[in-house]
Formats: structure tokens, sequence, C-alpha cells
């Protein structure tokens, strides 16, 4: 299980800034995204604009496999806009 | 030298409170130094004909604190000679004309703390998980920085 986090055009999408997802201990980036899009199908629109951040390292999607530990924090990156 | 003038130092603040010049400059401040330089963004009122009402930024808090002291980390390694740095930048809704982030840098001589800055603000661009969303009289619009390697990179 893990935190999911939401952010900006991605929070709006999904309709939430942060739920606990139950996935695989082992995924590539781009299964996580696809776990995600089944529970939120308004996000596919998003795809190619997004990564990720897990363990708030940026990962891209794609076949990176990430280890995930129960209560490790994803969060979805739509581009980012500071400063 | 005496260490009251200071191990060099990183100030971070994400806050949702009016940005003050005067707060940021004063922090980077020393006796060893002859330069500080600053970065100010400020809100415009205008995109592409439009009239920007104001801004609202968001961040993922935890993760542009740590992203901002990694710019930290590489501003010293690249100009070892930089003092302090403070990086403070608002969150939620900015009035036009306001401040959106305020950078400031101190080093003995200018030229390191004007690159350093320069740095600063092109890698937080680039790097840095806060959002802006441009509020307009009758639509808005989350705008994506044309640094940011991930927007439209495919289109």
């Amino acid at each position: 299980q893990v935190s999911v986090l939401y952010f900006a055009r991605s929070a709006e999408l999904a309709g939430l800034r942060c739920e606990t997802l139950r996935v695989p201990r082992q995924v590539t980036s781009l299964q996580l995204w696809e776990e995600i899009v089944k529970v939120h199908p308004r996000l596919a629109v998003i795809r190619d604009q997004v990564v990720f951040a897990v363990r708030q390292e940026y990962v891209l999607l794609g076949d990176q496999l990430l280890v995930l530990q129960p209560g490790d924090e994803v969060a979805v990156i739509p581009p980012i806009s500071g400063g | 030298m005496d260490e009251s003038e200071g191990v060099p130092k990183d100030f971070i603040k994400l806050k949702s409170e009016k940005l003050s010049v005067d707060e940021v400059s004063e922090l980077v401040v020393s006796p060893c130094c002859g330069a500080v330089s600053l970065f100010i963004g400020t809100t415009r009122n205008n995109f592409e004909g439009k009239k920007v009402v104001h801004l609202e930024y968001e961040a993922y808090t935890s993760m542009a604190e740590s992203e901002i002291k990694k710019i930290c980390r590489d501003v010293r390694q690249k100009w070892p000679s930089i003092k302090h740095i403070a990086v403070h930048h608002r969150l939620g809704v900015v009035p036009i004309t306001e401040a959106s982030v305020i950078i400031a840098v101190s080093s003995p001589h200018r030229a390191e703390s004007l690159e350093a800055v320069t740095y600063c603000i092109n890698t937080l661009k680039a790097s840095v998980p806060i959002w802006k969303k441009e509020i307009y009289e009758d639509e808005y619009s989350w705008k994506e920085n044309k640094e940011c390697f991930w927007a439209n990179s495919k289109k």
C-alpha cells in the first residue's frame, strides 16, 4: 500500500489530493501509471505530460522498475511552474 | 576568522504571507561579504492579451524544500566562495505586482553571487515541484515552465 499524492491539474482530474492504493511491490513506472488510471480514468489525458516522484525523486513513465515499500509516497507531477 | 561571521547557511521558506525583500536580504548579509545579489519574481497582469486577475501557487512542499536544498548544494559546489543563500517562495494567492519568489545570495565579490542567483532561479524553474495557476477574468490556466523537461515534450 502506497500513498499517492495528486497536484495541480492531476488533482483536478482525479478529484482528490491524496489516497492510499494497493499496488504490487515491484512494478514499472508505466504499470504504476496504468494502475492509477484504472482508478481515475480522467487522468489518461495528461499521460504524456506527467512524471512521478517516488520517495521524492523524479521518475519518468516507462520501463524503470520501482521497488515499493508499504507507506512509500508516490506523487503525480504535472509540468511545473514555480518561480 | 571568528565564529560570529557564521557558517554558510541556506534559508528556505515556502509561505502564504507576503514576501519581504528586506527580510530576505537581511538573512544573507554578512560582514565578510561585499555583495548581496537578489532576484524577485513578480506577477504580471497579462498573458497573451488576457487580463490576469491574480496567481495561485501550490507545492509538493516537502519535496520542493529538498529540491531547493539540492540547488543550494550545487551552488556551493560551483561557486565555493558563496556565503549565504535564501530562497523564499510564496504559496496560495499572489496579487498582481507582488512577489512570488525572492532569491538572495551573498559572496565576498559580486561575480559569484550574481551568477549564483541566475543559476538558482533557472534551476528552480526546471526542477522544483511548485505549480502556478493564472486566474483570468472568466477562466484559468495551469502554467508550464519551458524549463520543465516533461511539459509537452512529445507533442
